[in-house]
């Protein structure tokens, strides 16, 4: 499904991204994990298509097609979704109505017909249930004075609405209590299916005790080092990065 | 471009009294109103530009056939007011029985006195050229009367037609009576889309306790605007004024609020969306003169390619307005490297007890918030409208009435929708 070949990615002339390597097929739950600053937001940014990185070299093929010459709302019509580690606040803009927009955007490029207001509003219900969020906090404007598990639980809620092919949870789980890290993580899994598949960005090994990954990647500096199984994160959380570093 | 003689004759040939007292006091403001001239335009070269285009700045009066501006109101219009390069038509007015409408010089002598503290007291024709100018060639001020404790719910529209390739003078005077409560919504069409000159001066006086919702929408093309609105409030009063633009060769827009006793509340509200290498440029004052009054002032604009956007707010507080609260906020969003912005805050605090805020921001579009929106495959011009329409929401949210909001609402819209034709 996504194939990502010898990717390098700089901003202002700053290589990030220096010849990264990951390959994810339907059906499978990646962790990549890896210290701060090692490029893990990048990854998640340029799948997603931000135009203020330059990918100076390789390629990501999505669904059989090079995504370079996409802009972020083609790729998100492709299926692409990504939830921000740091969701940005807008103001005047209700999450209602901008959900109502990109939801028959990409309904209408993919030949659907668009939902009338009342069959909105009812997938809307239902998905609101699914991470419980409430309704009052979707009418204010987007994620404008959330709290921080408030705005990553709106980030689960769009994807829901959106229901992606392949979605990358950037940190979805730092700043979240246990109660809404279950919450969080049964949202995700309930989405889960022979379709599409899920890429978890995290630092954390307890998240994975929710969401089970099939592989584990560690990113540092602009390249994954080591891929493993579930085990690999425990090893991680128990001997650190520097147990990788000394062993390459 | 100011030619004496022709000034003196228009003066000279002024046959009612009163009006002609006025115009000769005005003609000895033109030089010094011209003196601050350079320092109020500087950037808006508006006696340049419209040097080239009017070799006279005598009016005109020709009008054609009224059914040619009625068909220029819409069906949906319940009161307005026709004026036509500078005349009122009656005929083809529709005007609510509640208040008095009529030409300065038809009025009796009595109810010449209830204007006689208004007119041409209280503009800004000894301080801005262009007002003074305008008192001296006006036809006939158009008095609007409100009895004392009126109430009229919805609003009266105002068509202002030009006409003619000769420069048009408005000339407005409004008395609002004692605990009354009026809306007001201005329009300027022009017949052309080029090179017509406009000018409107405009006094208003609020008695106590009274209530003005006034609005402004100018979308004149590569016409010449200038409007001066003139406000003297008593106390208790609250006055609501809602200016939007969008389009013109230059636009200059004058509003002088003063607050003139305790407790008056001044509401200035105003957005911009400019284009099509137009020139708009809001010059605000309010004068707190009392104590214990409120002024509230924000305006917000976005600016397209090769547009100029000016705004210079002025605040004075005199000595004796302890107590006073004064906000006052200018926002731009410039969407090209060839959109322009001066803004300027101006205030001039003498009392000591005073709350007193201003901010001016210029920005571009935020390019976190595009990304956002776009990763979840809205286009790029449907997002940018997104964030353009929520940029005018706080100002249109201002509106108390839910008919005229939406229909500011719409209006807006439509010109961000035009705006962003990427
Ligand atoms: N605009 C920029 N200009 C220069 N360097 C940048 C810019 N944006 C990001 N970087 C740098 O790129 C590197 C990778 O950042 P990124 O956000 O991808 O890290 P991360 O792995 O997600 O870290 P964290 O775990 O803290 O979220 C960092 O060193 C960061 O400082
Ligand atoms: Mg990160």
């Amino acid at each position: 499904m996504l194939e990502i070949k010898n990717l390098h990615a700089s901003i202002d002339d700053t290589k990030i991204l220096k010849g990264l390597n990951l390959s994810v097929s339907a059906g499978e739950v990646h962790a990549i994990m890896g210290p701060n600053g090692s490029g893990k937001s990048t990854l998640a940014s340029v799948i997603a298509g931000r135009e203020d990185y330059d990918v100076t070299d390789g390629e990501i093929n999505f669904g059989g097609s090079e995504l370079s010459d996409l802009g972020p709302d083609e790729r998100a019509r492709e299926g692409i979704f990504l939830a921000f580690q740091y969701p940005v606040e807008i103001p005047g803009v209700s999450t209602t109505n901008f959900m109502k927009t990109a939801v028959n955007q990409v309904r209408e490029a993919n030949g659907e017909k668009p939902l009338d207001a009342v069959q909105f509003l009812k997938l809307m219900k239902e998905k609101m249930k699914l991470v419980n969020i409430k309704q009052e906090l979707l009418s204010r404007s987007i994620n404008e004075g959330f709290s921080g598990g408030e705005k990553k639980r709106n980030e689960i809620f769009q994807m829901a609405m959106l229901e992606p092919k392949l979605a990358i949870l950037d940190e979805t789980d730092s700043g979240l209590d246990i109660d809404a890290l279950k919450i969080v993580s049964n949202g995700v899994n309930a989405l889960k299916s022979n379709e599409n598949a899920t890429v978890v960005v995290t630092h954390y090994q307890r998240l994975l005790d929710y969401i089970v990954p099939d592989f584990v990647h560690v990113l540092m500096d602009g390249k994954i080092v080591k891929s493993g199984d579930k085990n690999l994160a425990l090893e991680l959380e128990e001997k650190g990065y520097d147990w990788i570093k000394v062993k390459n | 471009m100011i030619d004496a003689s022709e000034l003196k004759d228009s003066v000279e040939n002024e046959n009612d009294l009163v009006t002609k007292e006025i115009k000769t006091k005005s003609l000895k403001n033109i030089a010094p109103s011209f003196k601050n001239y350079r320092e109020e335009y500087k950037y808006t070269p508006f006696i340049r530009r419209i040097e080239k285009k009017f070799s006279s700045f005598n009016p005109s009066s020709d009008i054609k056939n009224h059914e040619e501006y009625r068909e220029l109101i819409p069906d949906s219009e319940k009161y307005y007011i026709v004026i036509v390069n500078g005349s009122f038509l009656k005929q083809i007015s529709s005007l609510p029985v509640e208040i008095e409408i009529n030409n300065y010089k038809g009025l009796t002598k009595e109810n010449r006195e209830i204007f006689n503290s208004t007119y041409s007291k209280t503009d800004d024709s000894n301080f801005d050229i262009f007002s003074t100018i305008n008192s001296i060639q006006h036809q006939n001020c158009l008095t609007f009367r409100i009895n004392k404790s009126t109430v009229l719910d919805g609003k009266i529209s105002i068509y202002n037609i030009v006409d003619s390739k000769n420069p048009v003078y408005f000339r407005k005077c409004f008395h609002i009576g004692k605990n009354s409560k009026v809306s007001f919504s201005e329009k300027f069409i022009y017949t052309s889309h080029e090179s017509y000159f406009s000018n409107s001066v405009t006094e208003i006086f609020m008695d106590e306790n009274s209530n003005l919702n006034y609005f402004t929408d100018q979308n004149i093309n590569k016409n010449y605007h200038y409007n001066s609105i003139n406000v003297f409030q008593k106390k208790d009063s609250i006055s609501n004024f809602h200016t939007y633009s969008f389009s013109g060769a230059i636009i200059r827009n004058n509003l002088n609020i003063k607050l003139t006793e305790k407790n008056c509340y001044a509401n200035m509200y105003g957005f911009y969306a400019i284009k099509n290498s137009s020139h708009i440029d809001n010059h605000t004052s309010v004068d707190h003169i009392d104590e214990s009054s409120i002024s509230n002032e924000h305006y917000k604009g976005i600016v397209d390619k090769d547009s100029n956007g000016v705004f210079n707010g002025k605040i004075y507080v005199r000595q004796k307005a302890q107590k006073t609260n004064a906000f006052q906020a200018n926002n731009n969003i410039l969407l090209s490297d060839s959109a322009k912005v001066n803004t300027k805050p101006q205030l001039e605090i003498w009392a000591d007890d005073v709350k007193c805020s201003h901010g001016c921001t210029v920005g571009q579009l935020d390019e976190d918030a595009l990304f956002y929106l776009m990763s979840r495959g809205i286009s790029r011009k449907d997002a940018t409208s997104l964030l353009l329409s929520a940029f005018s929401t706080d100002i249109t949210d201002k509106i108390e009435d839910e008919d005229i909001r939406e229909n500011y609402e719409l209006m807006i819209l439509r010109e961000l929708e035009e705006l962003n034709h990427e």
